[in-house]
């Protein structure tokens, strides 16, 4: 999967969970600071993220709850999920 | 026909006895509900052989429990076989044999939540769901969310949790135009916090009956608003409030009313009268709150519930699921949303 593609499954992610229009996400959006995502929320984001990459990625392929914190920003995930695929 | 309830044996700060107690107050009163004991199988065996009861309610495994001090999103991904995740799996799986048509937890509100957002689903329209509590009020019952689901909400979850109370008061208080009022501190437009003063304004630009900003004596009080809005963490606070000073006086009216032998004996035929209307608001008969905003019932009980707490969850559960309140919901929302969108083009 390319990266383009890895961040258009997680912006899809991000307009599912916080009902957005996927075009007005970028990869320099912060999760928390511009689109007020709570834990609960970031959860639900990488509970559909894994889902949808875990078919297309190596087995075992798992968002780490200690990374979570650390992933700012939409293109830090992508980036993130791209080295694990 | 029976309502399946899958009930959490591990929530609660008395759990699981109470559950268990609960489960068995709920099949002494009410036959055409089944109770679905979700948790370790052996302890619910062991505690109904105790009772005499072996064998009397299904009984579904699940062998993780969500504590109260870990936080309940990140511990409910973790923990496939918690028993709120297995019981928001029931619920999911309502059209199947070995499902159920509800669950009911007293346990981590916040774990109820998460389960039930990562396993039903979240209804579009409401990007976070909300608790709605149907409590007393001196004017008649009211809706009032959210109870305490989260902590923190922007004006447009304000703005969402009042189209779901809107349209909940609608199904379960029978309202054609429910009113709709805001919690602050002043009944003026202007009055609050940055929250509730852009909450006002996006409240107001929505298809429902608003009637403004209402005061926290207006929850008990009553009458100026069938539906009372406000963050969780507000609303956590009012509710724990309200139920303490109902609790507190009680408690110094008995003591005042029996304190010499003599008022004591003129005082009795009165004592009756005082536990009739204080038990209206004790949560052995309110039972919990409804978690709208997710694909299925969904009902959050008080940690510290005694059995006639869980039973009344239970109970609160079982009708939610017969009147079809989230098909209802479902369908309001999307009709406010149709609404809306209509009065902003």
């Amino acid at each position: 999967m390319t990266p383009e593609q890895v961040l258009g499954v997680v912006k899809q992610a991000v307009a599912t969970v916080l009902e957005l229009d996927p075009s007005t996400v970028g990869r320099e959006t912060r999760f928390r600071a511009d689109l007020q995502a709570d834990s609960l929320a970031l959860v639900e984001i990488v509970e559909i993220v894994e889902e949808t990459l875990a078919p297309l990625a190596k087995p075992g392929f798992h968002i780490d709850d200690e990374d979570l914190d650390r992933l700012t920003t939409v293109g830090e995930a992508v980036d993130y999920a791209v080295l694990r695929l | 026909m029976v309502t399946r309830i899958a009930l959490d044996l591990l929530g609660g700060d008395h759990a699981p006895e109470s559950v268990v107690d609960g489960a068995l107050l709920v099949a002494q009163s009410t036959p055409d509900i089944e109770v679905v004991l979700v948790g370790p199988v052996e302890v619910a065996e062991r505690l109904l052989d105790a009772r005499g009861a072996a064998g009397r309610f299904r009984l579904v495994a699940a062998s993780q429990v969500v504590g109260m001090d870990e936080d309940p999103a990140r511990a409910v991904r973790a923990k496939r076989d918690a028993t709120v995740r297995v019981a928001a799996r029931l619920a999911r799986d309502s059209q199947l044999p070995g499902g159920a048509d509800a669950m009911v937890s007293v346990g981590s509100t916040g774990a109820a939540l998460a389960a039930a957002v990562f396993t039903l689903g979240r209804l579009r329209g409401l990007t976070r769901p909300a608790l709605a509590a149907v409590i007393p009020s001196k004017a008649g019952p009211l809706v009032f969310l959210d109870a305490g689901a989260g902590t923190e909400a922007t004006p447009q979850m304000l703005a969402q949790f009042a189209l779901a109370g809107s349209a909940f008061a609608g199904v379960r208080l029978g309202l054609a135009s429910p009113r709709v009022g805001l919690l602050s501190i002043g009944e003026e437009p202007g009055k609050g916090d940055e929250l509730r003063r852009c909450a006002y304004d996006a409240l107001a630009a929505l298809p429902i009956n608003f009637v403004g900003n209402v005061e926290g004596r207006d929850v008990p009080y009553g009458g100026k608003a069938d539906v009372v809005v406000t963050d969780g963490f507000t609303g956590n606070v009012l509710a724990k409030g309200l139920e303490g000073a109902a609790s507190m006086l009680t408690e110094m009216f008995t003591e005042a009313l029996t304190a010499t032998p003599e008022r004591a004996a003129t005082s009795q035929p009165m004592l009756p009268v005082l536990d009739g209307v204080t038990a209206s608001m004790h949560p052995d008969q309110l039972g919990g709150a409804i978690l709208l905003g997710v694909r299925g019932v969904v009902v959050v009980g008080h940690g510290a519930s005694s059995p006639k707490a869980v039973a009344a969850c239970v109970q609160m559960a079982a009708q939610a699921a017969r009147e079809g309140v989230v098909p209802q919901i479902a369908a309001a929302l999307s009709d406010l949303r149709d609404r809306t969108r209509a009065a902003t083009a």
